[in-house]
């Protein structure tokens, strides 16, 4: 009874209390004594297990120098880090929100358990390292784990710099993203002739576009997948929020709206991780509860989208 | 531009901020400037009297304070506030920097321009509205006193209350004075909307009421003299 504990163990397992007694349905199954285990999705290229849900950055982390919201992103970020998560995105495109993110990680010290994602932003072809490195002051890192063409701007040229960047071990991983649904032929070409680790797009029980080509092609490609907007920039909330989670939810593993939204894609078997975004403590819990317990199987996904399109 | 991708983008797809953080702008720079309001808020008090008065020294006073306001709250806000998390918003911010070193030019060779005779108490009026009503916007929207978005230290009150003035220079002058607080109007009327922050939409709707009502306060062209009573020569009788 004398152990003593490490601050980590400290840290998580009063995380996971809070989680319990959020969604209690979680934890029965696992008894009292015993933790459960995240849900962890290997990246194809390496096999390195990632946690399922992630944290976005765009609008929530961008709150300039003031130190009262600076502090409440803290909580936010320390929040995610002791539920489990480990994948952080973020752009130079989201104005301050490197900045936020390096000082909320200073503040708690936890790059240790960081996997490291932005994005290079710019038209500037030749400018990739620049870009790179001047993320990389901001968060203070020694270098990203994942570095991402935002968006296609400037694919070619930056692709090749962050190939050249990956071979001298200047970056783990490379990758592209869109968003919105946007570019997906283009998208797809790219997916099929370059050597990509990762692609992030939009997924979620509504826009469901990516199911048709990408998805598939990142599965026979062997290229993770980090789905953006899962709550549709917060619209799938204010549309469903006030509805009753359907009769059948417990057996999918959701006790939650945001649990229904997040399992629905960190089930589909291609999906890597998710990376909701938000400014709110409780709503992080809500998101990384989504971490644990069951998984809706193929049928009751497609019960999901039947749910919520006749609502 | 012929990229029909552009089209699928709405305003809000353009928005890096959300509500709290805008409205927390304002609380932060009234913070920071604490107690400089003392002064701020009796000088943006007395311009109608000083617009009001036939001397020129008076009217140059009022226009350099309004002058004053504009670079304040141009490179304060939106520079070093606003820009932090906007970046369109430091440009704005330059730009209302020139407005204010425009109107401070002015300020030295005209001065504020007269107003229409019989109308010194609807400027008033219409200022005093202005500078009083339109800080509590903020108040209302976010629910939080310490939000107050005073002339001199917030643009859209700044701007609302200020071109009120420009209707009354000369033609030149006026055309001059209106880009920037149309793109203000402009640019403030997407933001706001993109935020959903529907009490601040009031403001750049203030501000085109105030500029119409700047034109109407405005002295009227004199009425052009008959020919004898333009003859300045000797008069024989």
């Amino acid at each position: 009874m004398a152990k003593h504990l490490t601050r980590r163990q400290l840290l998580v397992g009063a995380g996971l209390s809070g989680l319990a007694l959020h969604a209690p349905g979680l934890f029965a199954m696992h008894g009292n004594t015993q933790l459960p285990a995240p849900i962890r999705r290997a990246v194809p290229s390496t096999g390195e297990r990632l946690p399922a849900i992630g944290m976005g950055t765009w609008i929530t982390f961008n709150v300039g120098s003031d130190p009262y919201l600076i502090e409440q992103r803290t909580k936010v970020l320390k929040t995610f880090f002791d539920h489990g998560g480990s994948v952080v995105d973020c752009s130079p495109m989201y104005g301050s929100s490197a900045d936020v993110l390096g000082r909320s990680l200073d503040a708690l010290g936890a790059r240790d358990q960081l996997f490291a994602a932005t994005k290079i932003w710019t038209g500037d072809e030749s400018a990739t390292r620049e870009q790179a490195e001047s993320s990389r002051r901001k968060w203070g890192v020694e270098r990203f784990d994942l570095l991402q063409v935002h968006n296609l701007l400037g694919w070619q040229g930056h692709l090749e710099t962050l190939k050249a960047m990956k071979a001298a071990g200047e970056v783990r991983y490379l990758g592209i993203t869109t968003s919105h649904g946007r570019r997906h032929g283009e998208f797809a070409r790219i997916m099929e002739t370059q050597p990509l680790d990762f692609v992030q797009l939009t997924y979620n029980v509504l826009d469901r576009e990516a199911e048709a080509r990408l998805l598939p092609l990142a599965q026979e490609r062997g290229i993770a997948v980090i789905v953006n907007r899962p709550f549709q920039g917060g619209s799938l909330f204010r549309r469903f929020q006030s509805e009753p989670l359907p009769a059948w939810a417990g057996e999918a593993g959701v006790s939650t709206w945001a649990e229904f939204f997040l399992k629905f894609i960190v089930a589909h078997p291609a999906v890597t991780c998710a990376i909701p975004a938000t400014s709110s403590v409780e709503h992080m819990q809500e998101n990384m509860a989504a971490m644990y317990g069951e998984l809706p199987d193929e049928q009751q996904r497609q019960r999901m989208v039947a749910y919520v399109r006749s609502l | 531009m012929s990229d029909p991708a552009w089209l699928s983008y709405s305003l809000q797809d353009f928005l890096m901020f959300g509500p709290e953080v805008f409205l927390r702008l304002f609380a932060r720079i009234n913070q920071d400037l604490w107690p400089w309001q003392l002064l701020v808020v009796p000088l943006s008090l007395i311009v109608p009297w000083m617009a009001g008065r036939p001397e020129i020294v008076w009217r140059r006073l009022a226009l350099v304070i309004v002058a004053a306001a504009w670079i304040l709250s141009g490179g304060g806000f939106l520079v070093n506030y606003f820009g932090e998390i906007n970046w369109p918003a430091v440009w704005i911010g330059w730009a209302f920097t020139v407005q204010g070193g425009l109107l401070a030019a002015l300020a030295v060779t005209r001065g504020c321009p007269r107003l229409s005779i019989g109308r010194t108490g609807w400027f008033a009026a219409f200022w005093l509205a202005a500078v009083v009503l339109l800080p509590w916007l903020t108040v209302v929207q976010s629910g939080e006193p310490t939000t107050l978005a005073l002339f001199g230290l917030s643009p859209g009150v700044t701007v609302a209350a200020s071109v009120l003035l420009v209707g009354g220079f000369g033609r030149a002058t006026f055309w001059l004075l209106l880009p920037v607080p149309i793109t203000w109007v402009l640019f403030s009327t997407a933001t706001y909307w993109a935020l959903q922050t529907q009490w601040l939409l009031l403001l750049p709707l203030a501000t085109l009421a105030s500029l119409v009502a700047g034109v109407w306060l405005s002295p009227r062209p004199v009425q052009s003299p008959g020919p004898q009573s333009a003859h300045h020569g000797p008069v024989r009788r």
